[in-house]
């Protein structure tokens, strides 16, 4: 009475729904180490950059250094942001102008990062509201079942009826086991995604205020 | 500035199979655990035998061939080594036949031990019914020894009692007469009559309220005539109060005593005749008596304690007239402790009665009660307490 004999004694029907929850289990799990590694080094990672960016360094320098291939978190707001003002710069008549591109720049760069950010995300969410119902499906379809088969038998005891329940069962528990990782997981990484974005904002602002700075000083300049 | 790599799939993948074969392995692990607790249960049992009985008949000299090489072995194992190979080939050549053999050894074994088992039980039960009647007989002896040291133990009691009334009637005669010399001074009729009453109330022993009567109109008449005594009389009477109460008390328990006594030589003459089954009634009737006494003398313990306790925590108003009393009512928790003590008759004395109640308070968790049995501790959870300026001494 293991869980993988009441397995092979189940009906088809209830076989398929246990696959359908191991899978969405495995899956589950698997999304949940990787957003968490993921998103640990995407930390990390801002850490690292925030510190780079406030030590002082040219903005120019830093430009070249960043990787040409597509970078992430903050050194993409930057790059991208950056790029725009550069681009601007020597077309645009007025500096309002240079610094709503920018704007623009960095808050389409800012939402490519949210949705890497969030991606899969949405899988654990699935999971963590569908597994059950899933395997409540399960459970009552072999509770039909049984129901079914006890109508041919003279004499109802509970020895025939209780291995057949349990084996019903087996499918609720498999749903929950699915469902109560995937909802506690997806509630802690979209808190961690939520954090990591208000920063990023923060960062995206501040470099715009710099960079609005640095437009004053020459335009004062050029009036003098 | 460091680079870093991107977080893969391969990992992740590993580490939730990893996951999900650890809850595997723990949910066997479990239910292993509790399945072979259950394989001894009826239900199970019952199922298999329907399943052997429903399955084809060629089925089962294969499922008995294991089993039928597995137990001529231990009858063989008494043979010399080479027999018990030999055997053993055959056994496994000629599977179908030695299972066959096996079985009617195995049956003939079984009818072996169907006796053997029958004659144990015999055996088994003559032990037990020699048992049961030398217990019998103890039972009976020890009975017997038991009543008569107990007939032994209640005649020395009742010599006791009977001694302890004779000094208490010479006790009480002695105070009579101290009265009585005490009242001649005041006025000789006063004293001739209580002396007669006095007399007649010693002759009779068990009128306790004649004789308060007879010293309250001693007393009246005392005070009527003689105010001077008027506390010498109060004190006598206070003193004769206390007489009467420890006569009561004693009578009581001289009745008490003698009912038993009548009862214990009834019960010793039944015993003698009877067997051991009256035996255990009559112990057991003896024993709810001895019950129902040792519970009456706890309950007088504990009154006894409580008064002892607040007396000790009563300090008194100074001048205060001499006659006054208060009632307190109390009441306690299970436990003894105070619940809550209010005046139920006022003395008319303010201060006597806060006296009184701060006594109380102050002599609070009587802890004692939760050590009387529970019939009494209900008794008393709530009572009355009188506080009498002149108890205390």
């Amino acid at each position: 009475m293991s869980i993988i004999s009441l397995f092979w004694q189940s009906s088809v029907v209830v076989k398929i729904v246990m696959l359908i929850l191991l899978a969405a289990s495995i899956v589950s799990w698997v999304v949940i180490f990787q957003r968490g590694m993921s998103l640990r080094r995407d930390r990390r990672e801002l850490e690292d950059f925030e510190d780079h960016f406030w030590s002082g360094v040219d903005l120019n320098e830093l430009y070249r250094e960043l990787p040409s291939t597509q970078p992430t978190g903050a050194a993409h707001v930057f790059r991208s942001g950056f790029r725009e003002f550069n681009r601007l710069l020597p077309k645009a008549r007025s500096n309002d102008a240079v610094l709503d591109g920018v704007q623009r720049a960095m808050r389409v760069a800012l939402s490519r990062e949210e949705s890497r950010l969030g991606r899969h995300l949405a899988i654990l969410a699935t999971i963590s509201s569908s597994a059950v119902y899933v395997g409540l499906f399960g459970t009552v379809w072999g509770i039909m079942g049984t129901f079914q088969s006890l109508g041919s038998v003279q004499q109802v005891t509970l020895g025939v009826i209780a291995p057949s329940i349990a084996e019903a069962l087996v499918a609720t528990a498999m749903g929950l086991f699915a469902a109560i990782p995937a909802v506690i997981a997806y509630n802690r990484l979209v808190s961690r995604v939520d954090e990591l974005m208000g920063r990023l904002e923060n960062f995206a602002e501040e470099f715009h205020s710099i960079l609005h700075r640095n437009l004053q000083g020459r335009a004062s300049e050029e009036a003098a | 500035m460091k680079r870093y790599s991107r977080v893969g799939y391969t990992l992740p993948v590993i580490l939730a199979v990893l996951v999900h074969a650890g809850a595997l392995v723990l949910t066997m692990l479990n239910l292993s655990f509790s399945s072979s607790e259950k394989t001894s249960s009826a239900v199970v049992h019952a199922r298999l035998v329907k399943l052997e009985t429903t399955t084809d008949q060629a089925q089962q000299p294969q499922e008995s061939a294991p089993s039928a090489s597995s137990t001529p072995e231990p009858e063989e194992e008494s043979t010399p080594a080479a027999e018990e190979t030999a055997s053993s080939r055959e056994s496994e050549e000629q599977s179908d036949e030695q299972a066959r053999q096996s079985q009617q050894e195995a049956r003939a074994r079984a009818e072996q031990a169907q006796q053997l088992a029958r004659q144990q039980q015999q055996e088994a039960r003559q032990r037990q019914q020699a048992e049961a009647q030398r217990e019998q007989e103890q039972a009976a002896r020890e009975k017997a020894a038991q009543q008569a040291r107990e007939k032994a133990q209640a005649e020395q009691k009742a010599a006791a009692e009977a001694k302890r009334q004779a000094e208490q009637e010479a006790k009480e005669k002695a105070a009579a007469k101290a009265k009585r010399q005490a009242e001649q001074e005041a006025k000789e009729k006063a004293a001739a009559e209580a002396k007669r009453q006095a007399e007649q109330e010693a002759k009779e022993k068990a009128a306790a309220e004649a004789k308060r009567q007879a010293e309250q109109e001693a007393k009246e008449k005392a005070a009527a005539e003689a105010k001077r005594q008027a506390e010498q009389e109060a004190k006598e009477k206070a003193a004769a109060e206390a007489k009467r109460q420890a006569e009561q008390e004693a009578k009581e328990k001289a009745a008490a005593e003698a009912k038993r006594q009548a009862e214990q030589k009834r019960m010793a003459q039944a015993a003698a005749e009877a067997s051991g089954d009256l035996g255990s009634e009559i112990s057991s009737e003896q024993q709810s008596i001895a019950n129902a006494r040792q519970a009456r003398e706890a309950a007088n313990g504990f009154m006894n304690l409580v008064r002892r306790y607040v007396e000790q925590n009563w300090s008194q108003p100074p001048n205060i007239s001499s006659g006054v009393q208060a009632t307190i009512r109390i009441r306690l928790l299970p436990t003894g402790e105070l619940v809550d003590a209010r005046v139920l008759e006022g003395s008319g004395n303010a201060s006597f009665d806060r006296s009184a109640l701060q006594a109380v308070r102050k002599a609070a968790p009587f802890t004692e009660l939760s050590k009387l049995p529970s019939a009494q501790q209900r008794q008393f959870r709530e009572f009355n307490l009188r506080f009498n300026p002149e108890d205390v001494r």
